[in-house]
């Protein structure tokens, strides 16, 4: 059947491990030898009393929560304003989605660059004369999550602009006119007409986003370690942290499995009751 | 429904040059950075340190000469391009052959098994290194570009099967009546119809497989040791400690490791839109 | 349809044979004469570099029928890469070890060999410094540099703060880093994103309050309720509270590029960092003239008056390395034995590389500031491995991150003391 291949690829190299790692959960091991000390839950109990996984968590849901409630109306608002006839929109298109090809190692060795004390950041602001805007981006344990989040927007927001540009081309012209003839205003029509068409794209691009922000790590990472002190600590650094650094394997993978469940509890509820009025009916058009 | 654009752009009454003004300013904002690392290669370290913000005074060309001439470089660069291809190829056949009856054919169990296939966006690769890496082992794949590509390409398929399920819905069922008349049986029909007709998404999975390889730390820091073998991020990130003083030739290395990337972007990007809104509406 | 499947599979299968066949022809050693040393070592940078080119040259020109194939990884690397080596089945044959917890908890899962006899002809000649090395008074891994922790500070500037000499005790340490604030100088240099340079201080502090044997059973009983522990902190916190460090120090990296730590000393933008005995291969690397920086003087970490310590304990530890179970030997002990060799040691003294252990050969050492840390560590009384390689993994990362906490403003000292506390009670 079709189905061989890729049946047979996924389970060997993606579900057999996977399997693998929630069996070393529930074991204290630190990877060296045998796998002898069974612990049963103790791992996962631990982890939820840990305020240090707790702040974690809560690192994720802030930047879901900023996610959404920026990055949306941002991307929106520029595809609209873009999606006219204009000079350079193709252009335009290959500049915004630039950083998306970029490898989130490389997006955070350049801003690590750019976020000096007296670095490019900081020159330019002066240079604009908004010197005391100056802060220390990712030294200042109540700033660097949000320096992050910007970095990170800065990554994936020209996905999101292309996104919903393409998504509005599929909104047709006469929905429009005949809105128009109806006596309905620009602010109207975008609002009644627009936004409900659009729908279908924002609700994949806020799923996306959302299972993008819960398993955030290497830009994290790399640019500060989760620190300092854990002030911008994401649930996957703190699983790579406990792995690697403290040789908690066990742990760290219970960590990793406890990152899969809410992952997979959002995508169940997401589907069920965000998408479905999307997933209805088998047929559709094919967009140009 | 012809496959011409159905669109041109809203003819909103809004002035033209605001939004001239916001294309401009997110454009700089998008391009400095990535501009300051293609230029800091022009400088040398003790330029950039007395200027931050300056343009190359004198245009220095040394730190870009070095890695081009570096053997390393090249030989981590075709490292990387077989792996990207071995996966994509890997990843967009079998997903594709996958997504046919996960799109087309009725069967028990059929939503139950895209469920399960899209589990495996759920889980982030660094969770499975261990085992994986001991699973590699066992098979003989360590130290192998293939032991690189085949886990690359298991992780790959749950975002691409999803991509091309809807396209592949969407194609009438009178075509494949009309296969069936022919003689065609299921493998011609996925052969000679459905595979041309489902081409901008297939085009679309290819280019985010192939960016996903390409980007990809982990997997080939686990299973790759011999430096002979690397693939270009490990060779940024070794080339970064090595020279962890001379910024400026950080900076070259950075960008001709994102130069591959961004031309087959640009060679590419018309066909991910395409694909992009197709997907969207399924 | 069943065809396809059938092809699927024979395609996997195929491929997977190719690989095995491809790999196993590689590693096919041969016959019993020639044999293999795969040796992982983290010197990527600096003179250790072409110092290690030359070892393994001249060691296979000596044992024509042993190969060494030296793999150089990055430090970080290493972390993430040994555990997962030495859980299968073909670990590399000699690889770095820091000695203490970690080799200890190495030993226990049987994945390093026990060297004792075929070191005992010559471990005496390293003196005192084998025993960080050891588990239960075995040799399971052999040191070839240790040095001691200290301060590494501009003459200049503390000359233009007008500080006579280096601070012996803490009440002058603090008196000195007043001076140098007074005079617009950045007193100290830290590295505090690593963690692990937060640590010293610390670390030093204990070392510097607590009996030597409160210190040493610690690392046994991992018992901290005596109060020296967090006497420690107080300490500390009064030196923090004096605000002694750079802008941002909690962002600043300890060794890379030039506005690391280590790069803001090197380039006269600090006074002085607490760092062990790489520093002046690191700073050399960060300055434009790739040279040490000529006003560079080291003192030791000031006693502290009316302590239970012995004044002159110090905070040290090195680099060694370690055979895997699996590996060859005698070949891998004769490696090890080479890396020790007078001729090698005093090579590591005399490029900067390290501070050579083998008792002869401190001469070699070159560089003034070097040759003072060699003395200091083989005249000190007590020389404390630092905390996050004397202890388990475990429980020295979770002493590294309350420490780092306390640095952020976010732990007090008996919060310090009770986090590290209950990470080892989990054991």
């Amino acid at each position: 059947m079709f189905l061989a291949p890729a049946v047979a690829l996924y389970v060997i190299f993606l579900i057999v491990p996977v399997v693998q790692a929630v069996r070393y959960s529930t074991y204290d091991w630190n990877g060296l030898g045998a796998l002898s000390d069974f612990v049963g839950l103790d791992n996962y109990r631990e982890a939820f009393g840990d305020p240090a996984f707790r702040q974690a968590m809560e690192h994720n849901g802030i930047l879901v929560a900023l996610s959404l409630v920026f990055q949306l109306p941002l991307a929106l608002g520029v595809a609209l304003l873009l999606d006219r006839r204009m000079r350079g929109r193709g252009l335009l298109r290959v500049i915004f989605f630039a950083p998306y090809v970029l490898s989130e190692a490389i997006t955070a060795v350049i801003f690590l660059q750019l976020l000096q004390p007296d670095g490019l950041v900081d020159e330019v602001l002066r240079g604009m004369g908004l010197g005391a805007l100056v802060q220390l981006w990712l030294a200042d344990l109540n700033l660097v999550f949000y320096t992050l989040f910007v970095v990170i927007t800065w990554k994936y927001i020209g996905f999101a602009i292309i996104l919903f540009l393409a998504g509005l081309q599929g909104v047709p012209d006469e929905l429009h006119e005949a809105a128009a003839m109806d006596g309905a205003s620009s602010w109207q029509s975008l609002r009644l007409v627009t936004l409900p068409l659009l729908g279908p794209t924002i609700r994949i691009w806020a799923f996306l986003t959302i299972i993008g922000s819960i398993q955030l790590f290497d830009i994290v990472w790399i640019m500060t370690l989760g620190g300092p002190a854990g002030a911008s600590s994401t649930m996957a650094t703190y699983m790579v942290d406990q792995g690697v650094n403290s040789y908690r394997i066990g742990y760290a993978t219970s960590v990793a499995v406890i990152l899969f469940a809410v992952c997979f509890v959002f995508s169940i509820l997401y589907q069920l009751f965000v998408l479905r009025r999307d997933v209805r009916g088998g047929t559709t058009r094919m967009a140009g | 429904m012809s496959r011409a654009q159905s669109r041109a752009g809203s003819t909103a009454p809004f002035a033209n040059v605001p939004v001239y003004v916001v294309a401009l300013l997110l454009t700089v904002i998008v391009l400095v950075p990535i501009g300051f690392v293609v230029l800091g290669g022009f400088r040398t370290t003790g330029q950039i340190a007395a200027d931050p913000v300056g343009l190359p005074d004198p245009w220095v060309r040394h730190n870009y000469v070095s890695v081009l001439t570096s053997s390393a470089f090249w030989r981590q660069l075709g490292n990387s391009m077989i792996v990207a291809a071995i996966a994509t190829g890997l990843v967009v056949s079998v997903s594709a052959m996958a997504a046919y009856p996960l799109s087309r054919m009725q069967f028990r169990g059929r939503e139950a098994l895209f469920v399960f296939f899209t589990f495996g966006l759920l889980f982030p690769v660094a969770v499975a290194a261990l085992p994986l890496y001991l699973l590699l082992r066992q098979l003989g794949l360590l130290e192998s570009l293939l032991g690189v590509a085949l886990p690359e390409a298991a992780f790959a398929i749950p975002i691409t099967i999803i991509i091309l399920r809807p396209f592949m819905r969407a194609i009438p069922a009178e075509l494949e009546d009309a296969a069936a008349m022919d003689g065609c049986g299921r493998f011609g029909f996925f052969l000679l119809v459905l595979v041309p007709l489902s081409q901008p998404a297939l085009v679309t999975v290819t280019i985010l497989s192939v960016i996903t390889s390409w980007n990809n730390f982990i997997l080939p820091l686990l299973v790759l040791t011999d430096p002979s073998k690397w693939t270009l991020p490990l060779g940024v990130a070794q080339y970064s400690s090595e020279h962890s003083a001379d910024t400026a030739a950080i900076l070259a290395f950075t960008t001709l490791s994102m130069v591959p990337a961004l031309l087959f972007f640009l060679a590419a990007q018309r066909r991910i839109v395409g694909g992009l809104s197709g997907a969207v509406k399924g | 349809m069943k065809i396809w499947k059938l092809l699927g599979l024979a395609a996997l299968v195929t491929a997977a044979a190719t690989a095995l066949l491809t790999t196993t022809t590689a590693s096919a050693g041969g016959k019993e004469q020639s044999q293999t040393l795969v040796w992982w070592h983290n010197v990527t940078q600096g003179p250790g570099v072409k110092l290690y080119k030359d070892i393994a040259a001249e060691f296979q020109k000596q044992h024509p029928g042993i190969t060494i194939k030296a793999v150089p990884l990055q430090n970080e690397q290493f972390k993430t890469k040994i555990p997962i080596a030495l859980q299968s089945d073909s670990p590399p044959d000699v690889f770095q070890s820091w000695g203490g917890g970690g080799l200890v908890d190495q030993q226990k899962a049987g994945k390093v060999a026990d060297l004792t006899k075929y070191v005992k002809p010559w471990i005496k000649s390293i003196g005192g410094t084998a025993a960080g090395w050891q588990v239960n008074g075995k040799q399971y891994a052999v040191p070839y540099s240790v040095g001691v922790v200290g301060f590494w500070y501009n003459k200049q500037l503390f000359k233009q703060a007008g500080i006579a000499s280096a601070p012996k005790t803490w009440p002058q340490f603090l008196a000195a880093v007043a001076k140098l604030k007074q005079a617009g100088i950045t007193p100290i240099a830290i590295g505090s994103k690593d963690e692990w340079p937060d640590a010293f201080y610390w670390d030093y502090l204990a070392t510097k309050l607590c009996s030597k044997p409160v210190m040493q059973s610690s690392a046994v009983t991992y018992n901290f309720g005596n109060p020296c522990w967090t006497r420690a902190g107080d300490y500390l916190q009064r030196l923090l509270d004096a605000g002694p460090f750079q802008n941002g120090f909690l962002a600043t990296p300890a060794q890379q590029g030039a506005s690391s730590s280590a790069g803001l000393v090197a380039n006269g933008k600090a006074a002085m960092e607490l760092q062990g005995h790489w520093n002046p291969g690191v700073m050399q690397a960060l300055t434009p003239e790739n040279k040490v920086p000529s006003f560079l003087g080291w003192f030791p970490f000031p006693n502290v008056p009316g302590s239970k310590a012995i004044p002159g304990s110090l905070l040290g530890g090195g680099d060694g390395y370690a055979c895997s179970w699996k590996a060859p030997q005698p070949a891998c002990a004769q490696f090890l034995a080479y890396i020790d060799s007078p001729s090698v040691q005093r090579r590591v003294g005399s490029t900067g590389f390290g501070l050579p252990v083998r008792r002869g050969t401190e001469n070699s050492v070159k560089d003034p500031n070097l040759r003072t840390v060699l003395k200091f560590r083989s005249t000190s009384p007590f020389i404390q491995l630092y905390l996050d390689q004397a202890y388990s993994a475990e429980i020295g990362q979770a002493l590294n991150g309350a420490i780092a906490k306390q640095f952020a403003g976010k732990a007090t000292p008996a919060q310090v003391v009770a986090e590290i506390q209950s990470a080892a009670k989990r054991k």
